[in-house]
């Protein structure tokens, strides 16, 4: 019958031609990196997640901006947690991208490669000053000239411990551990005198944690992973022997940053890395731990701590770079980003805020003396894991690490495979 | 037949039992009902036993510990604060509304579409017939999590990104939602409709007058799966949708989990709210598909 | 008269199936076969996320061939049909019956026995991580009546059982519903004609219930061992996103999910995936119809 060979004929043309429509992303329509221009035109600032609490703050920060500039219109969405990446690169690759992002430097990173976020020592040098310079540099990737975002909030930590766990394997609750020999001390005498009831550990090492051992994670050029040399080896060989011991949680291969936390507050963990924001969780969720909680420096072996960065970028794609860049400046200059840092625990990445009597004066209270350290130690702090690091290379390395601890293969050559592994993904990302 | 004769007698005994009737007015023997509410009830520990945690963990007050461990299942200090929280956190009702709005048109355009197709792919002769049945079941069979880039780039030509309608259309008629009906319209006895065809009825009468309400119990089944389906999806709204006054309820739920600590008590809070109005929606609805089961009710 | 006739001659035209069936078909062509059209293409390219591809020929087939990771997901994927089918074909149908007849407070018992299915997955493997979990409420179980603690999710068998243990219970209700929409139509007088001839509840069972609804029997196999097979969340969820120790629990759709999507994602690798996970599903399908067919003759 004729209708049927039509049906085919359409669905064959219909495979043929999607490739044509599918590939063609983006175009170069659209975008200067010029942005001397007039700032005016209506812009759409995308954020992470910070509706919920944050919905009076972003909207004063968007008529502030808006009475700056008149003939400026500032759209603000904000996108839940979860899903995210798949989000962005939806919007990316349909050309659908909003003028201004909150992203991480993971996702700025791909952003970039494909051209589509723009290069601010190009656009906005002029404001390079006004940031820490470690926090600028964060969102510099390897082989390429350029930053692709502002630096925006910082965040880091430290490590909380439960004293009452300490005080039943007989160690002291007022001697943290400071260096990594305390550490793997303490916790297996921890395992050892709870019978492996309690882990001091509950996450396997990532690739922030070799850093911070003081592992050369890649090569200077950041063309290939180096992160399996002796010192690699040597903290992973570590990690096995807390592992066989029970003093690395027995979950630890299958867990998430989120189930650790939990074993942390039903008590079943001894350690968990943390921020100054946990202390108010604590005290809401757990009272009981709140009671006992223990507060001591992240260990590193290099003296830098670890620091998580939040970036705001601008879409090259933009129809209005002037309006774009000058919000993306806006929402995280000194004044912007102080008021936010007091709305929550976070930091600001503007040079000289760190100096506030905010983050230095004590008063007495938890929460301000873990404030205090955090701003102190973010001076210089780094961000470990490299802007390259894609989720596919971290599934990578969790997975060989997971058969080094389980005894399927040695420390060297789980770690071999795993630089292999990351050194073709990083290839394959082009 | 030896196991005929065995059953007999035991038929003969019940008479003599003491017995319930239920509301058709048929006997049911005390031991068989003591023996079927025993089940039920093992049943229902396994399937609602782990929500009545989550009620009880939105429930808890914040003095109470909820990790504390073992874990204490009542509340102490019962309270509705943290639904209250919810709705000052999010405009739930606003999403709650969007979520209707979408899961709405998703069961009018499912029930009218696989009801039509599963009608002209189970009773309609033609040729080609079997070539359509095959486009359905491929299409049931394309892994969704491969595709959807390339969904959100054909909405994007459409221009639907960014609209409700673009978050209703690729699930509006689904595939498995044909088959169900296919299958429904396949298990009906063909005399019905010859009788009908005689008469004189075109394809049409036949299919509204006679097929359709003969099988009314499985386009509740569709409905309540589309309603499902379209109320608790997640990636695809969020991938289509860009502005948050156009979220639907999973994704504005998704708020709770917040970017600095997540509070359990007002993600658990969430969920009832997200799962109470589907649990009401299967209540209301399940008299539709039971009706034809309690005509015709049979001891299992 | 002529009228009439004319209107009877139009009615019987033979486009009227197409009709029915064309809506449907639309939808499904267009936002289905169409954007999987892409995929098929995809398959064939070193594409990624935001970066076009070129045509590599047969190179990602052949790089999936040497690809441990896909051998793991192929012998989880097919454990899981081997694990959830049976079960999800037989226990709903029990299930269905159990709640068929109404006696007081069935409606309550019906709509509690759906719940899981409504339940967003999400939460669903949120409580039941938290249930079996080291010191979960399973364990303080099992150690009170002296069987000990079992690391449910951190042996990679017992966790790949537990997401089966899952699917099976979020599965229940669903198919329940679809069993008792179909043992609706069985006729009483079939069950009755068994009645009188003396016929006990279980030989009813299998020389009425089961010849009845038979055919609902295949098609939830068949709807039950491609959802098995393309099992992601219950996985993903109770395994984590590296698909559990070593990511040994790792299945199918979990690798086209973990190397396909997210900025970084190799489009073209992980579409060559998806159809080989579409190929195998055909091929299921296919079978499970071919079974049918030979017990229908």
């Amino acid at each position: 019958m004729r209708i049927s060979r039509r049906v085919f004929a359409a669905a064959a043309a219909a495979v043929v031609l999607m490739p044509l429509s599918a590939c063609g992303s983006g175009g170069d329509d659209g975008g200067s990196t010029d942005a001397s221009g007039k700032v005016e035109g209506d812009i759409t600032f995308q954020t992470w997640n910070l509706r919920a609490n944050f919905k009076s703050y972003f909207e004063g920060v968007v008529s502030g901006f808006e009475k700056k500039y008149p003939g400026t219109h500032v759209k603000w969405i904000d996108q839940p947690a979860e899903g995210y990446a798949d989000k962005i690169s939806a919007d990316a690759a349909g050309g659908t991208l909003p003028d201004v992002v909150n992203v991480s430097p993971d996702l700025v990173a791909p952003l970039a490669k494909a051209g589509l976020a723009l290069d601010l020592d190009k656009a906005a040098a002029k404001y390079k000053s006004e940031y820490l310079p470690g926090a600028w540099a964060s969102h510099q990737i390897p082989g390429m000239t350029g930053t692709y975002a502002f630096p925006w909030y910082l965040n880091t930590g430290p490590l909380f411990y439960n004293k009452s766990l300490f005080k039943q394997a007989g160690l002291d609750p007022d001697q943290p551990p400071t260096t990594y020999d305390e550490l793997f001390a303490d916790a297996l005498q921890l395992a050892q005198k709870t019978d492996g009831k309690v882990a001091t550990l509950a996450n396997v090492p990532t690739v922030e944690d070799f850093g911070r051992y003081g592992v050369e994670l890649m090569n200077k050029a950041g063309t290939a992973f180096a992160f399996n040399d002796a010192k690699g080896i040597e903290l992973l060989t570590k990690y096995k022997e807390l592992y066989d011991a029970k003093a690395l949680d027995p979950q630890a291969l299958t867990a998430t940053p989120e189930s650790s936390g939990k074993k942390f507050l039903t008590g079943a963990v001894a350690m968990n890395p943390g921020s100054a924001l946990d202390l108010d969780n604590f005290k809401k969720q757990a009272p009981t731990l709140y009671k006992n909680i223990g507060i001591t420096d992240q260990i590193t072996s290099t003296g830098h701590v670890n620091m998580y960065v939040m970036g705001v970028m601008v879409n090259s794609k933009t129809k209005h770079t002037a309006a774009s860049v000058a919000f993306a400046h806006y929402v995280t200059d000194a004044q912007q980003q102080m008021s936010f840092a007091k709305k929550v625990a976070i930091f600001p990445s503007t040079a000289g805020s760190l100096d506030d009597p905010y983050f230095t004066k004590e008063d007495g209270t938890d929460e301000t003396r873990v404030r205090i350290a955090a701003a102190k130690s973010l001076k210089n702090a780094v961000n470990y894991t490299p802007v390259l690091f894609s989720e596919q290379m971290k599934t990578a390395l969790r997975n060989e690490v997971a058969k080094a601890l389980q005894g399927k293969e040695s420390p060297k050559t789980a770690l071999d495979n795993a630089v292999k592994q990351c050194d073709t993904l990083l290839q394959q990302q082009g | 037949m030896s196991v005929i004769e065995r059953a007999r007698p035991v038929e003969r005994a019940a008479v003599r039992e003491p017995r319930v009737t239920d509301e058709h007015g048929r006997r049911i023997r005390v031991w068989e009902l003591a023996l079927r509410y025993t089940l039920l009830l093992a049943v229902l520990a396994i399937t609602v036993g782990p929500f009545l945690w989550q009620l009880s963990t939105s429930l808890k007050g914040p003095t109470e510990d909820i990790y504390s461990s073992p874990p204490t299942f009542l509340p102490e200090h019962p309270t509705l604060h943290n639904y209250k929280r919810v709705a000052d956190t999010i405009p739930v009702w606003d999403y709650a509304f969007n979520s209707l709005k979408v899961a709405s048109a998703n069961v009018v355009t499912n029930c009218v579409g696989s009801a039509l197709a599963g009608y002209a792919l189970a009773r309609l002769r033609y040729r080609g017939r079997r070539v359509a049945t095959l486009v359905f079941i491929l299409a049931m069979l394309v892994p969704v999590e491969g595709i959807i880039i390339a969904q959100f780039t054909t909405m994007r030509e459409l221009g639907l990104n960014n609209t409700l309608i673009g978050v209703v259309l690729p699930g509006c008629i689904g595939a498995m939602n044909v088959l169900l009906m296919r299958n429904a319209f396949l298990n009906l006895p063909y005399e019905i409709e010859e009788a009908a065809y005689v008469d004189g009825a075109n394809v049409w009468q036949r299919f509204l007058r006679i097929a359709l309400p003969s099988v009314k119990g499985t386009v509740a089944v569709v409905a309540i799966f589309a309603f499902m389906g379209a109320w608790d999806d997640f990636l695809w709204p969020l991938i289509v949708l860009s502005d948050p006054s156009k979220f639907t309820l999973t994704i504005g739920l998704n708020y709770l989990h917040g970017t600095f600590a997540n509070d359990e008590r007002l993600v658990a809070a969430g969920t009832v709210i997200a799962v109470a109005p589907l649990i009401a929606l299967f209540a209301c609805l399940q008299r539709y598909f039971f009706r034809g089961v309690g005509e015709g009710a049979v001891k299992g | 008269m002529a009228l009439s006739t004319v209107s009877r001659v139009r009615r019987q035209l033979p486009t009227s199936p197409w009709l029915f069936a064309a809506p449907g078909l639309l939808i499904t062509g267009v936002f289905i076969l169409y954007p999987f059209g892409s995929t098929l293409a995809n398959a064939f390219t070193d594409r990624r996320t935001l970066i076009p591809g070129h045509f590599v020929g047969f190179a990602n087939f052949r790089e999936l061939w040497h690809d441990d990771m896909f051998w793991t997901g192929l012998r989880n994927s097919t454990l899981y049909i081997v694990g959830v089918v049976p079960a999800l074909v037989v226990l709903p149908l029990l299930l269905a019956l159990l709640v068929q007849k109404n006696i007081p407070g069935i409606t309550f018992f019906r709509s509690a026995f759906y719940t899981p299915v409504v339940a967003s997955i999400v939460v669903v493997g949120l409580i039941w991580v938290w249930l079996l979990d080291e010191r979960g409420l399973v364990n303080s179980l099992l150690e009170t009546i002296g069987v000990g603690r079992i690391g449910f999710l951190s042996d990679q068998w017992l966790l790949l059982f537990s997401a089966m243990a899952v699917t099976v219970w979020k599965g229940l209700g669903y198919y329940m519903i679809i069993y008792l929409a179909a043992l609706a139509n069985v006729p009483r007088e079939l069950h009755e004609a068994a009645s009188v001839d003396g016929a006990g509840a279980i030989r009813r069972f299998f020389t009425v219930t089961v010849p009845a609804v038979r055919s609902t029997m295949v098609l939830v196999g068949a709807l039950s061992s491609v959802a098995a097979f393309k099992v992601f969340s219950e996985v993903y969820l109770m395994a984590g996103p590296s698909g559990g120790p070593a990511g040994e629990d790792t299945t199918l759709v979990m690798l086209v999910q973990r190397t396909g999507t997210g900025l970084t994602g190799r489009v073209g690798y992980a579409s060559a995936l998806s159809v080989v996970v579409f190929v195998v599903t055909v091929a299921l399908m296919l079978l499970v119809l071919r079974a049918d067919r030979r017990e229908d003759a």
